[in-house]
C-alpha cells in the first residue's frame, strides 16, 4: 500500500495533474483581484466573498493552499527525477539501442561504409566497434537532459521560498538635503539632488536621485540611481520609483513669528494645535491651470506657474478653499499660513533578496537541462555491412533527414574525388 | 514624402501580400496547380521582405528596436511568423503548410493595423538593455507556436487524408514530429523569455517575480506546453490529443498577448 502511494506521488501521471492545478490556482491569483480587504469581497461577490476569503483567493500566490501544492511538486519532482536517473547515467555510459520499427535503414549499394564511418567521425560522431558491428554516437550527455532540467526547476522553487522568508524591503521619500539612516546595516545616505528629465512635449525622460553614501569605515562616495539602475549596496537595491512635491508650510503670528512650520510630502493633512486647525494642501501646481469643470490642474512638472490649493477646517468643520502662489498668505483668525515653496523629492523602494541568486542559477541550469533534451539529445547510428540505421528517442524523423543529407554530401565529395 | 510615409506604406503593402499569400494556399488546396503553392511561398518571402523594410525604417525612425508599443509588438510578432514559417518552409520544402500559418500572420497584422502607430519616446522603465533581448525572444517564441498552431489546424482537418498518395498535404508523421520540434524550439525561447523578464525586473521593478498578470500567464503557457512535452515524449501522445494541445497552447499564447492587455492590466501595460 505504501508503496503505491509512494509510486503515485512520484509518478508522471501526477505531475501532470499537479502542473494543470498550480495552472488553474494560478489563472484564479489573475482573475480576482488581490490583496484587497474582506469587505470589498463581500461587497464584490456577496455570498462567494467569505468563502474565496477561506479558500485564500485573496492572496492566492502567498497562500498555504498553493505553498503546499508547490512543495508536494518538488517532491514529486525530486522522486520522479531519481527513480529516472540511475537508469539515464547508466545509459549515458554504456548504452547501445536496438532498432524500432520507426528506425529506416538508409544503406544503399554504393556506399563504403568505412568511408561513411570516417564520414560521421568528422561530423562529431564517435565510431565504436562491437561484437556485431559498429554504431556511431553523439551528445550521450543528453541522456540526463530531462534531469537536469528538474533539478533547476527545483533550485529556482526552494531558493525563491527561502529566500522570500528573508527579504526585507521598504519605501523611503526624501527631498534633497535629507538623511536616511541604515543603522542596522552600517550606512547612512543623503539625498544630495533629485531632478527630472523632461522632453520637449513634457513627459518625463528619466528621474534622478544623486545620493551621497556613507558607510562605516569607508570614504563617503556619490552614487546616481535612476529607473534601471539601481543602487546596490551590500545587497540592498535601491530603486527609483516614485516622485512627488514636497511643499513648506508656515503659520505665523501677525507680528511675524513662525509658530509652525511643515512639510507635506505624502501625507496631505498637517494640524495645527492651538487653533485646532486642519490644514489640507489638495495639491501643488508647478505650472497651474484650471480645466472646464473649474478644477485645478497642472500642465507640466515644470515650475512655471506655481500654485497651491489649501482647504481648512477647524472643529465646526469645513472653513474655506483657497488658490494660492507662493509666499501669499492666508489668514484665519489672527494668524498667516503661507506656502513657502516646494521641491521635488524622490520615492525610493529598497529590497534585499538573496533568494534570486539561486533563482537565476536554477534558470540557467534549467536552460542547459532544455537545451540537451531537445537539441543534444543522444544520437545514435547503428552501422554494419549493409545497415545505417539512425536511431533516436528524441527525434527519430529530423535526425533521420539529417543523417541522410550528410549521407548525399559524402556522396558528392566521393564522387569530385573520383 | 518621409519615412513615416514610405515606413506606412510598406507595412500595408506587406499585409496586403500576406492576403495575397494566404489565398494562394487556399486556391492550391482547393484544386489548384502546383504553380499556385509556390507563387504564394515566393508571396510570402516577397510580404516578409517588404515587412522587414518597413520594421527597418521603423527602427532608423525611432532610433530603437521596434519592441516598445501594441503595435510593435503585434507587427514583431507577425514578422516572428512569418520568419519561421519561412525557414520550415525552405528547410524541409512541405507544400500547402502557408494555407494554415499565413492566416495567421495577417489575422495578427490586421490586429496591429487597428492599433496606435505612434511612435513614442520609451518610458524611463522600459529604457534598458534587456528589452530587445526579451522582446525580441518572445516573437520568435510566439512566431514557433503559432507556426505549431498552423500544423495543428491542418493536421486536426486533414488527418484522415494526409496519408493518402495523392495528397497536397505532408504525411500525419512528419507533421506530427515538426510539430513537435517547433513547440521544443518555442518553449526554450519562452524559457529565454521568461528568464530575461526575471533579471530585467530584478533591475527595474525591485522584484524578478511579481505574479504581474503577463508573468503569471506566461508562466500557465509555459506549463501547458510542459505538459504537452511530456505526453509527447514519455506516453507516445501523437496525433490528435497532441494537436489539440498545441492549438490550446497558442490560445494561452494569445491570452498572454492581447486578452492580458484588454482584461488584466498591470505592470506590462504599455500602450
Amino acid at each position: 500500500m505504501l508503496k503505491r502511494i509512494t509510486n503515485f506521488l512520484t509518478s508522471l501521471k501526477f505531475g501532470i495533474i499537479l502542473f494543470i492545478i498550480i495552472a488553474v490556482y494560478s489563472i484564479i491569483g489573475t482573475v480576482i483581484p488581490q490583496g484587497m480587504d474582506l469587505q470589498f469581497y463581500l461587497n464584490q461577490y456577496h455570498t462567494f466573498g467569505s468563502l474565496m476569503v477561506f479558500l485564500q483567493f485573496d492572496r492566492v500566490y502567498s497562500s498555504v493552499i498553493y505553498l503546499a501544492i508547490v512543495l508536494v511538486f518538488v517532491i514529486n519532482l525530486v522522486g520522479c527525477t531519481l527513480k529516472i536517473l540511475p537508469v539515464q547515467l547508466k545509459k549515458m555510459k554504456d548504452y547501445i539501442p536496438t532498432k524500432g520499427k520507426n528506425n529506416e535503414n538508409l544503406y544503399e549499394n554504393w556506399m563504403d561504409i568505412e568511408d561513411i564511418k570516417s564520414g560521421f567521425t568528422k561530423k562529431g560522431f564517435k565510431v565504436i566497434d562491437t561484437e556485431d558491428g559498429s554504431y556511431a554516437v553523439k551528445h550521450r550527455i543528453g541522456h540526463v537532459g530531462s534531469s537536469v532540467t528538474h533539478l533547476g526547476i527545483v533550485i529556482i522553487i526552494l531558493g525563491a521560498l527561502i529566500g522570500n522568508m528573508f527579504v526585507k524591503e521598504g519605501y523611503i521619500t526624501l527631498a534633497p538635503g535629507e538623511i536616511y539612516e541604515f543603522n542596522e546595516y552600517g550606512f547612512t545616505f543623503k539625498l544630495d539632488d533629485f531632478y527630472l528629465d523632461l522632453r520637449e512635449d513634457g513627459s518625463v525622460e528619466q528621474y534622478y536621485s544623486e545620493l551621497t553614501v556613507y558607510e562605516d569605515e569607508k570614504e563617503p562616495r556619490s552614487e546616481t540611481i535612476w529607473v534601471n539602475n539601481p543602487l546596490n549596496i551590500n545587497g540592498m537595491y535601491f530603486y527609483q520609483s516614485n516622485y512627488g512635491w514636497a511643499s513648506k508650510m508656515q503659520i505665523t503670528c501677525a507680528e511675524g513669528h513662525v509658530h509652525q512650520e511643515s512639510i507635506f510630502k505624502e501625507n496631505p493633512h498637517v494640524f495645527y494645535d492651538k487653533e485646532s486647525l486642519t490644514v489640507l494642501l489638495y495639491g501643488y501646481y508647478p505650472d497651474f491651470s484650471m480645466d472646464i469643470h473649474g478644477n485645478p490642474i497642472t500642465l507640466s512638472q515644470n515650475v512655471r506657474n506655481p500654485a497651491y490649493a489649501v482647504v481648512l477646517y477647524n472643529e465646526e468643520g469645513y472653513v474655506n478653499s483657497y488658490i494660492v502662489r507662493p509666499g501669499q498668505p492666508i489668514e484665519y483668525k489672527d494668524i498667516e499660513i503661507k506656502f513657502v515653496d516646494s521641491v521635488l523629492y524622490t520615492g525610493l523602494t529598497y529590497r534585499q533578496d538573496f533568494g534570486y541568486y539561486p533563482v537565476m542559477i536554477g534558470s540557467i541550469i534549467l536552460t542547459l537541462g532544455i537545451l540537451l533534451s531537445f537539441y543534444f539529445y543522444p544520437k545514435y547510428i547503428l552501422i554494419s555491412q549493409d545497415e545505417i540505421i539512425p536511431v533516436t528517442r528524441q527525434n527519430v524523423w529530423g535526425f533521420t533527414i539529417k543523417i541522410k543529407r550528410m549521407l548525399k554530401e559524402l556522396n558528392k565529395v566521393r564522387g569530385n574525388n573520383q | 514624402m518621409n519615412i513615416v510615409f514610405f515606413e506606412e506604406a510598406s507595412f500595408t503593402i506587406a499585409f496586403i501580400i500576406y492576403i495575397v499569400a494566404a489565398l494562394g494556399f487556399f486556391v492550391y488546396l482547393a484544386g489548384g496547380k502546383e504553380k499556385a503553392d509556390k507563387i504564394a511561398v515566393y508571396a510570402s518571402l516577397a510580404g516578409f521582405i517588404v515587412h522587414t523594410a518597413a520594421m527597418i525604417l521603423r527602427v532608423i525612425e525611432s532610433g530603437r528596436l521596434p519592441f516598445s508599443n501594441q503595435f510593435e509588438f503585434a507587427s514583431s510578432f507577425t514578422w516572428g511568423i512569418v520568419l519561421i514559417f519561412l525557414i520550415i518552409q525552405f528547410y524541409y520544402k512541405f507544400s500547402s503548410l502557408g494555407a494554415f500559418v499565413m492566416p495567421l500572420a495577417f489575422l495578427m497584422m490586421g490586429y496591429a493595423s487597428m492599433l496606435s502607430k505612434d511612435i513614442k519616446p520609451l518610458m524611463p522603465a522600459l529604457q534598458s538593455r534587456w528589452l530587445s533581448i526579451h522582446v525580441g525572444s518572445a516573437v520568435i517564441s510566439y512566431g514557433s507556436f503559432a507556426v505549431a498552431c498552423g500544423l495543428a489546424i491542418m493536421y486536426l482537418l486533414n488527418r484522415k487524408n494526409m496519408d493518402k498518395a495523392d495528397s497536397k498535404l505532408p504525411d500525419a508523421e512528419a507533421y506530427d514530429y515538426l510539430s513537435y520540434r517547433i513547440i521544443a524550439f518555442g518553449f526554450l525561447m519562452l524559457t529565454i523569455v521568461i528568464v530575461t523578464g526575471a533579471i530585467w525586473a530584478k533591475y527595474a521593478w525591485s522584484r524578478y517575480w511579481a505574479w504581474d498578470p503577463k508573468e503569471t500567464w506566461s508562466l500557465i503557457t509555459w506549463l501547458i506546453y510542459s505538459v504537452y512535452l511530456h505526453l509527447r515524449f514519455n506516453r507516445g501522445w501523437k496525433g490528435k490529443p497532441a494537436a489539440l494541445f498545441a492549438v490550446i497552447g497558442f490560445v494561452c499564447v494569445i491570452f498572454t498577448f492581447v486578452g492580458v492587455n484588454i482584461l488584466l492590466p498591470g505592470l506590462h501595460s504599455y500602450n
